[in-house]
């Protein structure tokens, strides 16, 4: 009877032992602090409990720019992680590194998981895809520039929500004045007022196909008429108490809102969770970006924002294998509600999107899902998204010359030809670092 | 003392008073200026986060202060449950300390070596060292996080701690001290008959105190903040350090959530302890070995 | 050097091995590296990468951006260094004074002196919040609509005081050390001789205070230039935008931030070409005052 406990036992424990060490480890370095990074460790959870034959660890990194920094640095020394994220500036960088990652597209149908890139909402397929429209990255935690408002001060006003930017300064804006707020702040001047600006006008924001074609010979179009229209219009808001810049932080800018002092406040479709959880003293709800009659009477979705995660190549075929599984778990619709759900970033397959809508969620939140609504709004030529090197800089030349701008230290004019003469020099730059 | 200072002013003795009044008054207000961005914090640590988003600092005691204390201190905030505040706290510990040491120690020898040796080839050396002044860890991160990687010391405290010990303050000061020991002190021993490693331990050690003690916590409270390269060398959570804790608590992206400010400013608030305790205990010993030295 | 008491051979080699070895690994090898990608622009990956020679030192010059930084550099070193230097000698001479309380002002003048940089920089952000932060309101109440993020100058001065706040415990520290190791005989005789306040600590105490404040002047420098790297990138909530950066943050905005080898591999070819020439200037200094003592 002992004898047979002691064997069972080592039994067990030889079996345990087996699948301990069966279980390939893969790992993820991500950006994702504070209660998203908890709800990242959750999916790590979730997905190393549905399976014993792979186990991912989650490492916090710092934030965007740092993580991609690390990964790059371990790369070039032969420790990275097997899943980076990497957010949408750094973007090309990575994907003009071949040779850096495995294409998601190729990783997932190597290993014998199905890929059909059209089971993504539209506004997300070809942000994170190469020229030839194979997805290399994986969306992940996407988001898209969503107008909230004050539901309550606009109907004080007796407005409603703008759907052009004509409306907004002869309608909307004036009657929000008169019953006592700023009309407008918004937290992400590069982002909402310059990339989403061309997508949701269809306006090409450069050369070679928005440098989807390579980076040699890539030059900028962000100095042209109807951007720098729009700038010289922000100005005039402001100078009317319609509109107020707080800085290039994002919370500045979001606060004003959350006070109620001013009644429509342009953010990202992420930072839904966020307000709902504030426990605002107002009812908000949102719509989509306004646009400029004058420039286009057919506006078109916007680009996403937020990060994706790539495959790092050099890791063995089974290392492999275990990262296809994990990003075959992430796009499962259960995980892309949950996700959806905990943090308010958009679901990026149709299925997911189906799922929360049947579940009612949007009945409950209907804010919820004005990310990808937009999203899945007609998509124009220029709307798949941007590839631009040395990115991070060029968006901090613009933050830059706004910032002067919005405090009166230059001029629409100069800025923008400052922006242009820039970020074509760091473009070139950059095309130098790619022979 | 008092009834010299008392003299030259005997007459309006109301004088001095005012004196020491607008002393007292200097100091409280400076005082405050230093305290109160700390109360301000301490008063964060017992509300929730949303009030605090919301109203910001406020003149009251909230109830939270127990629970984010626990959580600082004992939740993890990563995926494998190691990185807890105390984990942490002993992390910052390690770094801080060897760092300290290692700095002292290396950079008591090599001044030792640069001031009381006849080398030839020592203006060279010397240069070799004091070009290295200054220039910080952050502007050659990259290359030195692939020649860590060489030398495999990712994830290890060598790694935390080597790295940041490569350049010359420590030299440097150690360097203008004992210069500035008195040549007699070497006669008298050479004398005695002591050679070059018993004047060095028995000698010049004890009568560096002082400065020592100055360095230690400089160099402690250096090595004790580091974020950027700890963040580059670690990946195992078990290995995260505090300041890095506090940055994790506090990242938030795009407004999706509720910065943990409660938790965090806790572990800010933790975070100083330790160092102030070293602050405190080496200021009275080398208050000490100053005054003692000069008599 | 005329100092030099001993003549063993191995013993001075021995004892310089460590500290050559760990600057040899960890600060030449990487500087060498610097230099060497300051000649090429690289993809970060190390997959491409073309040789440019002088070009990313011509872009840097051709830079109004970069001198401007150079120039608020410049600017905030000398601000910080001075208001920490100085209001810690103004406390640590009034603390040496007081005989009631001493121990306890002491003890509250030095705490920050531990707090992060980044934790600096976070309870900076508290302290001058936009919407409540007390340092707004107060500014508010003297008519300076203070706006951190949004005017240039307001988030320096924010920058300047949150540096100066954290760096004066240390130095109020060493100056009262410096204070009190001074003989009592020294002052008393002192306070025979010259009966005003003002006169004897310019006459006296100043000059017997100097070494200690060359000492923290070389710390403060270092300070300003280097580890207020922390402070700097969370008050702009590391976005640097329109406001204020130092070099050394710009360097780390292009290369570890960006991504720019080749560029911030020249920047900090740059600084360490003036940090040598700032030493290098240090020393005769210093060498100098030694000689005439």
């Amino acid at each position: 009877m002992k004898a047979f406990k002691i064997t069972t036992a080592a039994a067990a424990f030889a079996l345990m032992a087996n699948a301990s060490f069966a279980a390939t480890e893969i790992s993820w370095w991500h950006a994702m602090g504070g209660a998203l990074g908890d709800t990242v460790n959750q999916l790590a959870e979730d997905f190393n409990a549905s399976q014993s034959d792979y186990k991912i660890t989650p490492v916090f990194k710092g934030t965007y720019e740092e993580a991609l920094t690390a990964g790059i640095a371990a790369f070039r020394a032969g420790e990275q992680p097997n899943v980076l994220q990497v957010f949408d500036a750094g973007a090309a960088t990575v994907i003009g590194a071949k040779g850096a990652t495995v294409p998601v597209q190729d990783l997932l149908v190597d290993n014998g998981a199905d890929f059909d890139i059209n089971d993504y909402i539209s506004g997300v397929r070809y942000f994170y895809a190469d020229s030839d429209g194979k997805m290399i990255g994986m969306p992940f935690n996407s988001s898209s520039p969503i107008m909230y408002y004050n539901v309550q001060a606009l109907e004080k006003a007796g407005v409603t929500a703008p759907k052009t930017w004509e409306e907004f300064q002869t309608v909307t804006a004036p009657a929000l004045k008169d019953a006592g707020y700023t009309a407008l702040s918004q937290s992400h001047l590069p982002w909402i007022f310059t990339e989403n600006f061309m997508s949701r006008h269809d306006l090409p924001f450069a050369t070679n196909d928005n440098g989807y074609e390579g980076a040699e010979g890539t030059k900028i179009l962000v100095n042209n008429d109807a951007i720098k229209n729009h700038f010289t219009a922000v100005t005039d808001w402001q100078k009317n108490g319609y509109f107020e810049w707080f800085g290039t932080g994002w919370g500045d800018n979001q606060t004003p809102f959350e006070e109620g002092k001013v009644a429509i406040w342009l953010g990202s479709s992420g930072s839904f969770g966020g307000l709902a959880k504030k426990g605002l003293p107002f009812d908000f709800s949102a719509t989509y970006l306004p646009y400029w009659e004058a420039v286009t009477t057919e506006p078109k979705q916007t680009f996403i924002g937020g990060a994706s995660l790539f495959a790092m190549a050099g890791k063995s075929p089974e290392e492999n294998k275990a990262t296809a599984a994990f990003f075959e778990f992430l796009t499962k619709p259960e995980t892309q509600y949950f996700w959806h759900q905990e943090t308010g970033y958009v679901p990026i397959t149709e299925a997911a999107y189906e799922m929360a809508k049947a579940d009612g969620h949007y009945d409950r939140a209907p804010a919820a899902e004005t990310g990808i609504l937009q999203l899945s709004l007609p998509a124009g030529e220029n709307t798949k998204g941007y590839r631009m090197g040395f990115y991070v800089q060029i968006r901090d030349v613009m933050n830059r010359e706004y910032g002067r701008i919005l405090t009166g230290e230059t001029s629409v004019e100069d800025a923008f030809a400052n922006i242009e003469e820039e970020a074509n020099g760091l473009l070139a730059r950059f095309a130098k670092t790619q022979n | 003392m008092t009834d010299i200072s008392q003299d030259p002013h005997a007459t309006p003795a109301r004088r001095i008073k005012w004196g020491r009044v607008l002393d007292h008054a200097i100091l409280i207000v400076g005082s405050l200026f230093m305290l109160i961005p700390l109360l301000v914090v301490l008063q964060t640590t017992t509300t929730t986060d949303i009030e605090t988003i919301k109203n910001g600092p406020e003149l009251l005691i909230g109830t939270q202060f127990d629970d984010n204390f626990m959580k600082a201190m004992f939740k993890a905030s990563g995926f494998s449950g190691e990185n807890t505040g105390t984990s942490m706290l002993i992390n910052s510990m390690i770094l801080g300390l060897g760092f300290a040491l290692g700095k002292i120690v290396i950079g008591m020898m090599a001044a030792y070596a640069l001031v009381y040796f006849r080398l030839r080839f020592a203006t060279f050396a010397f240069w070799l060292i004091f070009t290295t002044l200054l220039l910080p860890l952050e502007v050659r991160i990259l290359p030195s996080y692939e020649i860590a990687q060489k030398l495999s010391l990712l994830n290890t405290y060598t790694g935390l701690i080597v790295p940041l010990i490569a350049s010359a303050t420590a030299t440097f000061f150690f360097r203008q001290y004992f210069r500035s020991v008195p040549e007699e002190l070497v006669e008298a021993a050479r004398i005695d008959g002591a050679g070059p490693v018993k004047f060095f331990i028995d000698i010049l050690v004890p009568l560096s105190q002082t400065m020592i003690a100055a360095m230690f916590i400089i160099m402690f409270v250096f090595g004790w903040n580091q974020y950027l390269w700890p963040t580059m060398v670690t990946t195992e959570e078990g290995m995260y350090t505090l300041v890095r804790g506090i940055k994790q608590l506090t990242q938030d992206l795009e407004g999706t959530n509720i910065p943990e400010y409660g938790r965090a400013n806790m572990l800010a608030l933790i975070a100083i302890l330790p160092p102030v305790a070293v602050v405190i205990f080496f200021q009275s010993w080398f208050v000490k070995g100053l005054t003692e030295s000069d008599k | 050097m005329k100092r030099a008491g001993f003549t063993t051979r191995w013993l001075p080699i021995l004892l310089l091995l460590p500290q050559l070895l760990i600057i040899a690994v960890f600060f030449y090898w990487p500087a060498v590296h610097a230099v060497q990608s300051s000649f090429f622009l690289q993809d970060p990956f190390g997959f491409g990468s073309s040789f440019v020679g002088l070009d990313n030192y011509r872009d840097l010059a051709g830079s109004g951006e970069y001198i401007k930084i150079a120039r608020f550099t410049l600017l905030f070193t000398v601000l910080v260094t001075f208001f920490s230097l100085g209001l810690a000698l103004l406390l640590a001479v009034k603390a040496d004074n007081v005989i009631r309380g001493a121990r306890s002002y002491r003890t509250l003048l030095m705490w920050v002196y531990a707090v992060a940089p980044p934790v600096a920089g976070f309870i900076g952000l508290l302290m001058f919040n936009q919407s409540w932060g007390p340092l707004t309101e107060m500014a508010r109440a003297i008519g300076w609509d203070f706006k951190l993020g949004v005017n240039f100058n307001d988030t320096a001065t924010a920058m300047v005081i949150v540096s100066v706040w954290k760096q004066v415990p240390v130095n109020f520290i060493f100056f009262l050390s410096g204070l009190q190791s001074i003989p009592k005989s020294v002052r008393e005789a002192a306070l025979i001789d010259n009966r005003s306040a003002v006169g004897r600590f310019w006459d006296v105490t100043f000059p017997l205070l100097a070494p200690t404040g060359f000492f923290l002047l070389i710390i403060n420098i270092t300070y300003a230039l280097f580890d207020t790297f922390g402070i700097i990138d969370t008050l702009v909530k590391g976005e640097p935008g329109n406001n204020p950066m130092t070099l050394v943050y710009k360097v780390y905005v292009d290369g570890f931030r960006g991504n720019d080898l080749g560029g911030s591999s020249a920047q900090s070819v740059v600084l360490m070409v003036l940090v040598l020439a700032l030493t290098v200037f240090q020393f005769r200094l210093i060498e100098r005052r030694i000689h005439y003592t």
